[in-house]
């Protein structure tokens, strides 16, 4: 097995066949999407600590999983040797950390990407999703793009809490809820703090939604929010950019997202704070009712 | 160097997916995992890109199918962006003489009042997985090979971008 390339850190490697050989603590089973997983660990107290960081809607399964997470913390020796934790993704090392706290953020984000990947009969799109009278409004954008900030403007506003990180589509170009914990990031960090919709005043959208309005865009300090319109060939650029089965199957996503944007307003520009940005949206976007 | 009467330009089928939106066309490039969205000018000139077109024909057909002026110039901006988008079997260029014009060049040359109706041809590299996700930065990283072999950006505080 390849070692990862973590520069002049020296590590101990497994072989999958002797993760087999390991004495796990428990096992676990689970369906996301369609996507069914698996997560072991050589303890306790972190499979507990991992119901906190699957994905949302997970149900527990008993049927063969696709993919088996497995997760070893390395007992402390003695204080001369640094404590590392390895989570592996079938036979593969995805991470070695010193900091359970990275491990879990690792391990989420790693089986996000895969249920976000691999899932049938859905597209996932990176973005930020509200509801708002009973449409969409989807903000597509990658890590650190400000969607977060924009998804908890809008639920202060009355929105309903879709997801803060992906746009769930199907077949027919609705969007699904991804109710994950709001992950607000504090300045100067990569790991944000975990907050549920309802802190915010908002509720948690449960059916699925056609989309009435998709924002691209990015922040920028002073920047006031002047949008354009989109065409809807731009716009379906702009939203497979941030497509996550882009390259696995482009045919199925192309199309899915066409269908979705069907009878949506579609808008990009650079905007500044988000409060700002959220209230231009709102009155100047009227969104027609769904009926 | 081929006079300017005998290019035919022919427009390349092979690995591509191709959807009509509208008057827009999308292609996704499978060789080279690229997204690309022709505006109606350009999807004009590229449809009639069959091998048997010259370029002052394809002139005639994107004035009678789009109501724009008859000018060649229109034609070359857009070979120039199919052929860059690897849409074409090879790149073209106007004859010796003629200096490649710029959009806004080829507007007043032809007179539009809005630069949208010139050919545009926008290009994306298909994301990956980690790129279209968060992955990326969460990811510990001594140096840039290891984002780089996880798909992500360079390495930047100990943290892949």
């Amino acid at each position: 097995m390849e070692a990862p390339p973590f520069g002049s850190l020296k590590f101990l490697f497994l072989l999958s066949e002797e993760l087999q050989k390991i004495e796990w603590a428990g096992e676990m089973k689970f369906i996301s999407y369609g996507v069914r997983f698996g997560v072991r660990a050589n303890d306790e107290r972190v499979l507990q600590a991992l119901s906190d960081h699957l994905p949302p809607l997970v149900q527990p399964t008993t049927a063969p999983v696709d993919k088996l997470y497995s997760i070893i913390l390395q007992k402390r020796i003695n204080r001369r040797r640094a404590l590392l934790h390895t989570l592996y993704e079938d036979g593969a090392v995805m991470a070695q950390v010193d900091s359970l706290e990275e491990l879990y953020h690792f391990f989420e984000t790693c089986l996000q990407l895969y249920v976000a990947d691999s899932a049938p009969r859905r597209v996932f799109i990176h973005a930020g999703v509200v509801g708002w009278q009973g449409k969409a409004i989807v903000i597509p954008g990658r890590s650190f793009s400000g969607k977060t900030s924009l998804v908890v403007e809008f639920l202060k506003a009355g929105a309903t809490y879709y997801s803060d990180e992906y746009a769930v589509l199907d077949q027919r170009g609705r969007v699904h809820p991804y109710p994950r914990l709001l992950s607000v990031r504090e300045a100067g960090k990569a790991i944000g703090v975990k907050h549920r919709a309802d802190n915010f005043g908002a509720k948690t959208g449960k059916a699925p939604l056609p989309i009435g309005l998709v924002v691209a865009t990015k922040y920028q300090a002073g920047a006031v929010f002047r949008p354009r319109q989109l065409s809807t060939g731009e716009a379906i650029l702009a939203i497979f950019d941030n497509t996550v089965s882009a390259r696995r199957k482009p045919t199925v996503a192309l199309s899915t997202i066409r269908e979705a944007i069907g009878g949506a307003q579609l808008v990009k520009g650079i905007r500044g704070a988000s409060k700002e940005t959220v209230a231009t949206i709102l009155k100047k976007f009227t969104i027609p009712r769904a009926f | 160097m081929r006079a300017i009467e005998q290019i035919r330009p022919q427009a390349r089928v092979e690995g591509l997916v191709i959807q009509e939106v509208a008057d827009e066309v999308l292609v996704y490039d499978l060789d080279w995992d690229k997204a690309h969205c022709l505006n109606q000018s350009a999807a004009i000139v590229w449809k009639h890109c069959n091998g048997k077109n010259s370029v002052a024909d394809l002139a005639q057909l994107l004035a009678a199918e789009a109501g724009l002026p008859t000018n060649e110039a229109m034609v070359w901006l857009a070979l120039e962006q199919l052929g860059k988008a690897r849409l074409l079997p090879e790149r073209l260029a106007p004859a010796s003489g003629q200096a490649k014009m710029s959009r806004r060049e080829v507007m007043r040359k032809v007179g539009l009042a809005s630069i949208i109706a010139l050919p545009l041809v926008t290009s994306i590299l298909a994301p990956t997985v980690a790129q279209a996700g968060s992955a990326c930065t969460a990811q510990p990283c001594a140096d840039t090979p290891t984002c780089v072999a996880f798909g992500c950006g360079p390495c930047v505080a100990n943290k892949c971008t």
